[in-house]
């Protein structure tokens, strides 16, 4: 009945001239439609850092849509762009500042299934697909936003254990072309609002594996046009596995001369599977697997709204600053299904994972895990808002309207343990690029010349090489940092001399000021044993925030917890150093990267407990200030074999 | 009153919608009529109920499911029919939420796909002409060198000196032919807001504060480009479509409210 009705509307609507009901969209120009390559003029070096989210979902994500989201790719990108949207629950958002690029990653399976389960008869549910528990699910989507989530978080419980119902999964053939249209209308849509020199809208998808409940999720990302990508499809994540996803895209560069990258994330919720020391089926890594991996995954996603992945304290027991948000996501993998143990820890961060990679390589000549890292948000609501003063929540279910989103257990938390207060705000990806092009942005991730943040936009660069000193400040040091070394995400040969950073932080102009700048080494020692260090290389007032016991003192907290703000009374505008390895020796592997911290601000749920007089729980409260950071791409240090 | 101007008008609407409507509901029998107690599925309701298989399943669907399905649409009419005997649609918050939101994208559904005539581009560019004026002006290109202090006092003094070696810093000591969007992102809003109320002049400005410390400024070029409708021609047609999508729903909102008389006691 609901259908004819539709129909009906849409022929009257057209009998009076609004319009005809068709899918098809219009063409833009190449210059929207490419890849941006020689449409604008371009620096000598990257001079910025462009920012941009690569992790978020629309109403196309059968979660997202369940949770709610009523907002699609379109309203997405013009958000992202700047312009004021209307969140699902009603108010009226904007980004303070607009962002450089985003990736629309709406899940590969099921894209537009909960969609189309929403808006079919109920009859047909009931007596045509014929399952209990798809109508039990489509009811509870039609009851209420609540019943909506609760339903979404039985459904990927169900994915994640491999039983969803064979009346959800049957219709698979229908699910291959509605995915289709919606792959190609979005690309479409992608083009229209890609603006070279401004603003630009990358391709995309999330592939969604996640066996048993361990997340081994990942976000694909295309360099190229429309015209390159309406030769893919988005490939499924349930039943397959990553090799399967490496040959497909090393099958789309084959056959379309196009470039494709792969981006883990949550490694934190992946029970030791994202960085194993085997394949995934437990045998020894091979060589050719170590090099696929490393091709098709050049960065990871370290942080974002499900938490942070670059350490716990249980793998760095001597780095005071490590555990930024892990609380509640170490419990267990993504679903809750299964619980973490220490002992997955070192497969499931980023630090770990990238000293197993100096072992792998130690004994392939391969290094698999050899990744730069980058923030997203991975948002469910089409807003990709990683501002802690401006959080829309992970999915509809938990954006502003609800104000006691921060006290409530989460979605998939019904087995206690997850709190809405465990959510971060989200972070964003920052890139060194030579112009704002799909092209120039690609490229910067898949040389690794890229940088997370947990939000705010600070603006870090770094550059190691041989013999860099002090005096090159005074020069074209950018200039001579390429020319003579290599930035975030480059690799140095080994020389016998102790490798120097030129090492440049400044705060988020509109920001917090900065606490310190770190450096993290990690490296294999002579007996073989994977070691990291962490050394605090320059901070704000070094003169009289002296180290003592070979710590930097704290650097103070100025939140006012009854109203949510700080003053930048403390802290520096910009830090910067020239750094030389003292512990350096020579024929040991070794990875650099930078850390850096600002000041103690309020987090999200501090705004909220102000803005909407929500108290928090004493646990919630502990956790209501945090200091916000950036980790850069590793510079790694490859020995002579 | 031209073509295109009368067929804006919600009155052509009202009476063009009930048209169609009488045409549809007489033309395909039986009218829903929850009074009745007859149900007929004959050639052109089983044809109907197959093609709404279709559309959901992407095939046709066996003799098997299509006679399943006409079960099944059978049993729903019927307790569709006796659900509205019962008047069990007027006192459901979900229904009526439901039937809010099928009739709100039912109007936005056309909108979605619709693309502007080349005379539509122009005269909505023309009707905000001033707004991308705006936008142009906000953005526009701008030359400086700078030079950063960390106290106002600091930064005055070395302007009334003519001095410009400032603290050692990171951010770029000038732009050339940078548009502001590049400025905010590089020295924040508000130093932007700062350079935004000076006059291009080869003299040093300011001081401007920044969340890096105070600047001294010499502004020697800000060109904005006044709106033209080639080059924003893309911008225009999302625009003007994003438009047209809420202004869809709020006429199709209007013409049936306009069928009502409301008495709201303020």
């Amino acid at each position: 009945m609901s259908k004819a009705w539709t129909k009906l509307v849409c022929t009257g609507a057209f009998a009076i001239g609004l319009s005809a009901c068709s899918d098809s969209l219009p063409d833009v120009g190449e210059d929207q439609s490419g890849d941006g390559t020689g449409i604008i003029e371009l620096a000598e070096f990257p001079d910025r850092p462009y920012w941009g989210d690569t992790h978020l979902h629309t109403d196309n994500s059968v979660d997202a849509f369940g949770f709610g989201t009523r907002l699609g790719p379109e309203e997405a990108l013009r958000f992202a762009r700047g312009e004021e949207g209307t969140a699902t629950t009603g108010a009226k958002t904007q980004l303070a500042r607009p962002l450089d690029f985003l990736v629309i990653a709406d899940h590969s399976d099921g894209l537009g299934a909960t969609r189309r389960l929403y808006d079919a008869p109920r009859w047909y549910v009931e007596w045509v697909m014929g399952d209990e528990t798809v109508l039990r699910w489509y009811d509870m989507m039609h009851e209420s936003p609540q019943q909506s989530t609760r339903a979404l978080g039985e459904l990927i419980t169900a994915a994640a254990e491999d039983r969803l119902p064979e009346a959800f999964t049957a219709e698979a053939e229908a699910q291959a072309e509605a995915t289709k249209d919606i792959w190609n209308t979005q690309l479409s849509t992608l083009d229209r609002y890609n603006e070279p020199g401004v603003f630009s809208a990358i391709a995309g998808y999330e592939w969604t594996a996640m066996p048993n409940g361990n997340n081994l999720h990942r976000v694909v990302m295309f360099r190229d046009g429309s015209e390159k990508t309406r030769q893919t499809f988005p490939f499924p994540g349930i039943n397959t596995k990553a090799t399967q996803l490496w040959e497909y895209m090393r099958g789309y560069e084959e056959e379309t001369g196009g470039r494709v990258l792969a981006i883990p994330h949550n490694p934190n919720l992946s029970n030791g599977l994202m960085f194993q020391m085997t394949m995934e089926d437990g045998s020894p890594m091979t060589e050719e697997y170590a090099a696929l991996r490393a091709w098709a995954e050049p960065v990871i996603e370290a942080t974002q709204i499900k938490g942070d992945s670059e350490t716990h304290p249980f793998l760095s027991p001597n780095d005071e600053l490590a555990g930024f948000g892990v609380k509640g996501w170490e419990i267990g993998n993504l679903t809750l299904s299964e619980k973490t143990e220490p002992s997955m820890y070192a497969g499931s961060y980023a630090r770990s994972g990238l000293l197993r990679g100096l072992t792998l390589e130690s004994q392939l000549g391969v290094n698999p895990y050899a990744f730069g890292m980058i923030g997203s948000t991975d948002s469910h609501t089409s807003l990709a808002t990683g501002d802690e003063d401006n959080f829309w929540g992970k999915h509809t279910g938990n954006e502003q309207a609800y104000t006691d989103r921060a006290t409530v257990t989460q979605n998939m938390g019904t087995r206690v343990g997850r709190f809405g207060w465990h959510y971060l705000a989200g972070g964003y990806a920052a890139a060194w690029a030579r112009g704002n092009t799909r092209a120039e942005i690609f490229d910067a991730f898949a040389r690794r010349e890229v940088y997370a943040t947990t939000g705010p936009r600070m603006s870090v660069r770094v550059f190691g090489g041989f013999g860099f000193t002090a005096a090159d400040w005074d020069g074209d040091w950018v200039r001579k940092g390429y020319s003579e070394g290599v930035p975030m995400g480059g690799e140095l040969k080994e020389t016998g001399e102790a490798p120097s950073f030129l090492i440049s932080a400044m705060k988020d102009p509109d920001g917090a000021n900065l606490d310190r700048v770190q450096v993290i080494k990690g490296w294999i020692d002579g007996s073989g044993e994977m070691q990291e260090r962490i050394y605090d290389v320059v901070w704000s007032d070094m003169a009289s925030r002296r180290r003592s016991g070979g710590r930097v003192p704290f650097v103070g907290d100025t939140v006012n917890r009854e109203d949510a703000t700080y003053t930048n009374s403390i802290g520096a505008a910009e830090l910067r150093t020239v750094w030389t390895d003292p512990d350096y020796s020579q024929g040991q592997r070794a990875f650099y990267y930078l850390r850096v911290l600002e000041i103690p601000t309020p987090r999200w749920t501090l705004f909220d407990a102000v803005r909407f007089g929500v108290t928090l729980s004493e646990d919630a409260m502990a956790d209501a200030v945090a200091q916000e950071r950036a980790y850069t791409s590793p510079i790694w240090l490859k020995i002579n074999s | 009153m031209n073509l295109t101007s009368w067929t804006r008008e919600p009155l052509v609407h009202f009476v063009a919608l009930g048209a169609v409507l009488y045409v549809a509901l007489t033309w395909g029998g039986n009218p829903p009529d929850p009074a009745s107690r007859v149900i007929s599925v004959g050639a052109s309701e089983k044809e109907k109920i197959a093609e709404s298989w279709t559309l959901t399943m992407g095939r046709s669907p066996t003799d098997a499911e299509l006679d399943q399905a006409v079960d099944a649409f059978v049993r729903e009419e019927v307790l569709y029919r006796e659900a509205l005997r019962l008047g069990l649609d007027e006192s459901d918050a979900i229904v009526r939420r439901r039937l809010v939101s099928k009739m709100d994208l039912s109007a936005s559904l056309a909108a979605e796909t619709v693309e502007p005539t080349e005379d539509a581009l122009r005269a909505y560019f023309e009707a905000n002409t001033e707004r991308y004026a705006a936008l142009e002006t906000a953005n526009a290109e701008v030359s400086f060198e700078q030079a950063l202090f960390k106290t106002k006092a600091a930064a005055s003094a070395m302007m009334s000196r003519g001095a410009q070696a400032g603290e050692a810093t990171s951010l770029p000591a000038g732009l050339t032919s940078s548009p502001m969007r590049d400025v905010e992102a590089r020295f924040g809003q508000q130093f932007a807001e700062g350079l935004r109320t000076l006059e291009p002049s080869d003299d040093w400005q300011g001081p401007v504060p920044s969340g890096f410390g105070w600047h001294v400024v010499r502004l020697t070029a800000r060109n904005a480009q006044p709106p033209d409708f080639q080059s924003l021609r893309g911008v225009l047609t999302n625009d003007w479509r994003s438009e047209q999508i809420a202004a869809r729903k709020e006429r199709a909102y209007n013409v049936l409210a306009s069928a009502y008389r409301i008495d709201i006691d303020r």
